[in-house]
């Protein structure tokens, strides 16, 4: 007589978040997925029929093709420039030995993501604008005649996306950097490896896993940003995000919308997917050496 | 002597009181104690409208007004059925009215059957141009700064001025009807008529550099900023800061003003259609209307509204006024929203 199958408690307690998922992920992108096959919206419509021409008009317009270039572009240069900045503030915080120091600049990390990303966008516009505080001063000190094209461009997007994205990646690398035993470098360094040696050889290799999440987070917020790339895009940022909000609530075309998004999420995928690829195998090697 | 009041007596008066509630407002008899569903703007508009407007609504028609928003309302109507749509009333610009009509989310024709008060609006406002009855409007013109030594623009054409570059602002088309109406006036002012694109493109591609805006809120920060000098703007967006010494004036350019209606239109599939007709009748009353057009600087539609002399003086609320308002065919624009979006996208980022 077979005895019944017991659920394993862990089943139990991923149930909730795997029901979450279910239901505001996965049905979601399914629903989006339906709409970008579909001739019309079925609630308002009963006879729509399946159709691939949202893909079609999509793949056979440069405009789609060069907006999913611009937002995977923005996409890289923003997380490259999060890791950047970010990794040196995450090894500091992650090796502060002071708690009232770490405390403070943990919160000084944090603190801007208490305000909205809206609010914090608009900041960078009244900095970074032509009458903002940079070109005000520069011009009014007589040092510029006109003023730094320094938004209305990628460059202000960026700007203001790893403003609003580099806490992600610093919080990340912290907690993997703080897991990191120190005594490793002292090893290093006490066998005749200088420090910066020490890091490259020791803690940036074992940091990796820190690299690939942080650099997945914020590469995936930033290609789905769509307030600040209209904010301080202007004329010339135009960004697979900015096209589907227009697609949804301008022109009210929710099957192009869905396929628009389809594609950005299939793109992401291969992306994020090739990216773990290349980070596992550098990571694999270091372990072998 | 005290009256002695009968129960023949009691019911004849309850009778006869119901009998003039009836013919008062028929079209909301049977609909007492129901909740309508309408859509309405943020801001000081939907502070007066939430503050003043809806609950003297809902004491009168003896009903709940339940408030949407949050912009856009089009894709969420189009998300609900059309036998339970999410609203009953849908208030949005001229544009988007026109893409509900021809989706069939709102009625094709609204009458003064339904609506007693349309006998009492300008024709614009029941135009062939309009999807609903149109409550207000604004009139679309020239915003400037006056501390910038600009001669006060007397003509849209003012706007192309070399000496504006990188300071004028526009909108971004595919998602600013301010903007669209712009381009399609430019094919007027460039071209043989509102629907020569090509002349419009042409006219758009000499407006560069530009700053572009989303919203309309936007460009009256960029004015008030001075980041952009010069700008297409609603004259309520400039008006609304009188009194408050801003360096910030309206022009009506000579080829008149573009027309930004605020239009109400009933959802076929409301349960509570006749309320909501008494809803868009009680909007076009003097009363509702003169509030709300004193509180936003929007131009009332009806004709029987006594504004008060500062307001009188800069709406649009005479027939020689209301003549100088541009209506867009924007039936016509939405079919080719799409291609003129692509095409207008290569243009401003090339």
């Amino acid at each position: 007589m077979s005895t019944p199958s017991r659920v394993s408690p862990i089943a139990w307690l991923v149930a909730p978040a795997g029901l979450f998922f279910l239901l505001f992920f996965l049905v979601p992108f399914g629903v989006m997925a339906l709409f970008s096959v579909l001739s019309g919206n079925p609630v308002q419509r009963p006879n729509v029929t399946l159709t691939g021409r949202h893909y079609d008009r999509m793949l056979g317009d440069s405009l789609y093709i060069e907006s999913l270039w611009s937002t995977l572009k923005i996409g890289a240069v923003t997380t490259a420039a999060a890791l950047l900045l970010g990794y040196p503030l995450a090894h500091w915080l992650a090796r502060m030995r002071s708690r009232g120091g770490h405390a403070l600049l943990l919160m000084a990390v944090i603190a801007p993501m208490l305000t909205g990303i809206v609010v914090r966008t608009f900041a960078w516009i009244t900095i970074l604008s032509d009458r903002g505080v940079i070109n005000a001063t520069l011009t009014g000190l007589g040092l510029l005649l006109a003023p730094l094209p320094l938004m209305y461009n990628e460059l202000g997007t960026v700007i203001a996306l790893v403003h609003i994205y580099v806490p992600f990646m610093v919080l990340t690398l912290a907690g993997v950097i703080g897991r990191i035993d120190e005594r490793l470098e002292e090893a290093a360094m006490s066998l005749g490896a200088s420090p910066m040696r020490a890091f490259l050889e020791v803690t940036l290799p074992l940091s990796l896993p820190g690299i690939l999440a942080g650099s997945l987070l914020v590469f995936a917020l930033a290609i789905s940003a769509y307030v600040t790339p209209y904010l301080m895009g202007g004329q010339q940022v135009l960004t697979l995000p900015m096209l589907i909000y227009q697609q949804v609530a301008a022109t009210f075309n929710l099957a192009f919308a869905g396929a628009l998004g389809v594609v950005l999420l299939a793109v992401s995928l291969i992306l994020i997917v090739a990216y773990n690829h290349v980070l596992g195998r550098v990571a694999r090697r270091e372990d072998l050496a | 002597m005290a009256a002695r009041i009968s129960r023949r007596g009691l019911l004849g008066a309850v009778g006869t009181a119901t009998a003039f509630g009836v013919i008062g407002r028929p079209q909301v008899a049977q609909a007492q104690a129901a909740t309508l569903k309408i859509t309405t703007w943020g801001g000081k508009w939907g502070e007066v409208m939430k503050g003043e407007v809806l609950p003297a609504f809902e004491k009168e028609f003896k009903c709940k007004v339940e408030v949407d928003q949050a912009f856009p309302y089009l894709p969420k109507l189009q998300a609900s059925a059309k036998n339970a749509p999410i609203y009953d009333v849908l208030h949005a610009n001229s544009n988007e009215q026109w893409r509900a009509a021809v989706d069939g989310l709102v009625v094709e024709k609204i009458t003064q059957n339904e609506v007693p008060n349309i006998k009492e609006l300008y024709p614009y406002a029941v135009s062939d141009k309009i999807a609903g009855v149109t409550i207000f409007t604004s009139a679309i013109g020239l915003g400037y700064r006056t501390d910038k030594g600009l001669t006060p623009p007397k003509s849209w054409k003012d706007l192309a001025d070399p000496k504006l570059a990188g300071q004028r602002g526009g909108y971004q088309i595919p998602v600013n009807s301010l903007g669209q109406s712009h381009l399609m006036l430019l094919g007027q002012l460039y071209g043989k008529g509102m629907t020569d694109l090509d002349a419009a493109y042409k006219a758009l591609e000499q407006l560069k550099p530009i700053k572009l805006v989303d919203f309309t809120g936007q460009m009256e920060k960029m004015l008030l900023q001075a980041e952009v000098v010069m700008g297409v703007i609603h004259d309520s967006g400039i008006y609304r800061y009188e009194g408050q010494n801003q360096p910030i004036e309206f022009a009506a350019p000579a080829e008149g003003v573009l027309s930004l209606e605020q239009v109400l239109n009933v959802t076929p599939g409301s349960k509570v259609k006749e309320l909501a007709y008494g809803y868009i009748d009680y909007m076009l009353r003097p009363d509702v209307q003169k509030k709300l057009a004193e509180a936003v600087w929007y131009s009332p539609a009806s004709k029987s509204v006594k504004l008060d002399p500062k307001y009188d003086a800069k709406l649009y609320n005479t027939p020689e006024k209301v003549a100088q308002l541009i209506q867009i065919d924007w039936k016509w624009y939405n079919e080719r929203k799409d291609e003129v979006d692509a095409r207008v996208a290569r243009i401003l980022r090339g």
